[in-house]
């Protein structure tokens, strides 16, 4: 695999602070999840302090799904470990989620938590590219997922496409810090000590790297928000985490 | 790739029903045929057909068996 940058301008993505052809940052992200997979949840709470936890609470606060409505489906895409599902299964009674990641290694890690749960389901899948039809879906939500989809714009109108006419997009990512003097603390903390803790822990400096350039290489909370408005979605807006750390995007299929 | 000739479902793995009922081909977006003996959703539209394994279905079209006419 190629990590270094190649020229020609058009079907490019990046990879971390690296240019790559569309084709290529699929199976390069591959590589990052399936290698940090049984450590991904440990590494979440050192990277983050813990915070990644408040900060998938908010986002259920925010989806505030009904408790009692028997047939309200949530699609959690880049559902991972299971994070968000599981948190969304303790909020309602009567929801039902379907838990889609495009790595196996990931939800297999996490397929363990929901043991007796018959309100979930798994199934492998791309963001770009989801088999799911339309209107299905009364709210989609992706947690630190949506950053490491090469065609960010596919990704988008599919989330339109399997979102009910009503239904809830929200969007957690890492986000770009808008508090002064917290961004150059921030900076450093991701450029010297995450991918130290990713050696430390998982074995893997690069694939924290990765993970730490990813972040500053996401488009900021207004660009990100254009970029939801124009998939189709309708009120869009946007709530900071953490100073921008982190951020919480939502919009409605009207 | 793929043996036709196991079993490869297994009741503790089995795909979840419901599940099946709403999974479309992720390239056309159609219906799909479970093929129980082989654990393959089949694509007739998109000529692929994509494994389940472990009850987990892969609806990626780079990991499926492209079909034959």
């Amino acid at each position: 695999m190629n990590r270094n940058s190649t020229d020609s301008a058009s079907g490019e993505t990046h990879f971390g602070y690296s240019q790559i052809p569309y084709e290529e940052k699929q199976g390069l992200v591959d590589g990052v999840f399936k290698r940090v997979a049984s450590r991904y949840d440990l590494m979440n709470d050192l990277m983050s302090g813990g915070l990644h936890r408040l900060w998938k609470d908010a986002l259920i606060e925010r989806l505030a799904p009904p408790r009692a409505r028997a047939g309200y489906r949530l699609l959690d895409v880049a559902g991972g470990t299971g994070d968000i599902v599981l948190r969304f299964l303790k909020t309602t009674q009567a929801g039902e989620a379907v838990l889609c990641d495009i790595n196996p290694a990931m939800v297999e890690a996490g397929r363990d938590r929901f043991a007796g749960e018959s309100r979930v389901r798994f199934s492998i899948g791309n963001a770009e590219s989801l088999p799911f039809p339309d209107r299905h879906f009364d709210a989609y939500t992706i947690a630190f997922g949506i950053r490491n989809v090469p065609r960010l714009d596919l990704a988008l109108s599919e989330a339109f496409r399997v979102l009910k006419p009503g239904g809830h997009f929200l969007c957690l990512e890492f986000s770009q810090v808008e508090v002064p003097g917290l961004d150059r603390l921030y900076d450093a903390f991701s450029f010297n000590i995450i991918p130290a803790l990713g050696k430390a822990v998982a074995g893997d400096r690069e694939s924290y790297q990765y993970l730490v350039e990813s972040i500053r290489r996401f488009p900021d909370q207004a660009s990100f928000a254009r970029k939801i408005a124009a998939a189709g979605f309708e009120r869009v807006d946007y709530r900071n985490l953490t100073g921008g750390i982190a951020a919480i995007h939502s919009g409605w299929r009207i | 790739m793929n043996d036709a000739t196991a079993d490869k479902s297994g009741s503790e793995s089995a795909i979840d029903p419901r599940l099946l009922e709403i999974l479309v081909c992720p390239v056309t977006k159609t219906v799909l045929e479970y093929d129980r003996a082989n654990q393959e959703l089949i694509s007739r539209a998109a000529k692929l057909a994509y494994p389940i394994r472990n009850g987990i279905p892969i609806m990626l079209a780079e990991e499926a068996r492209r079909l034959e006419d």
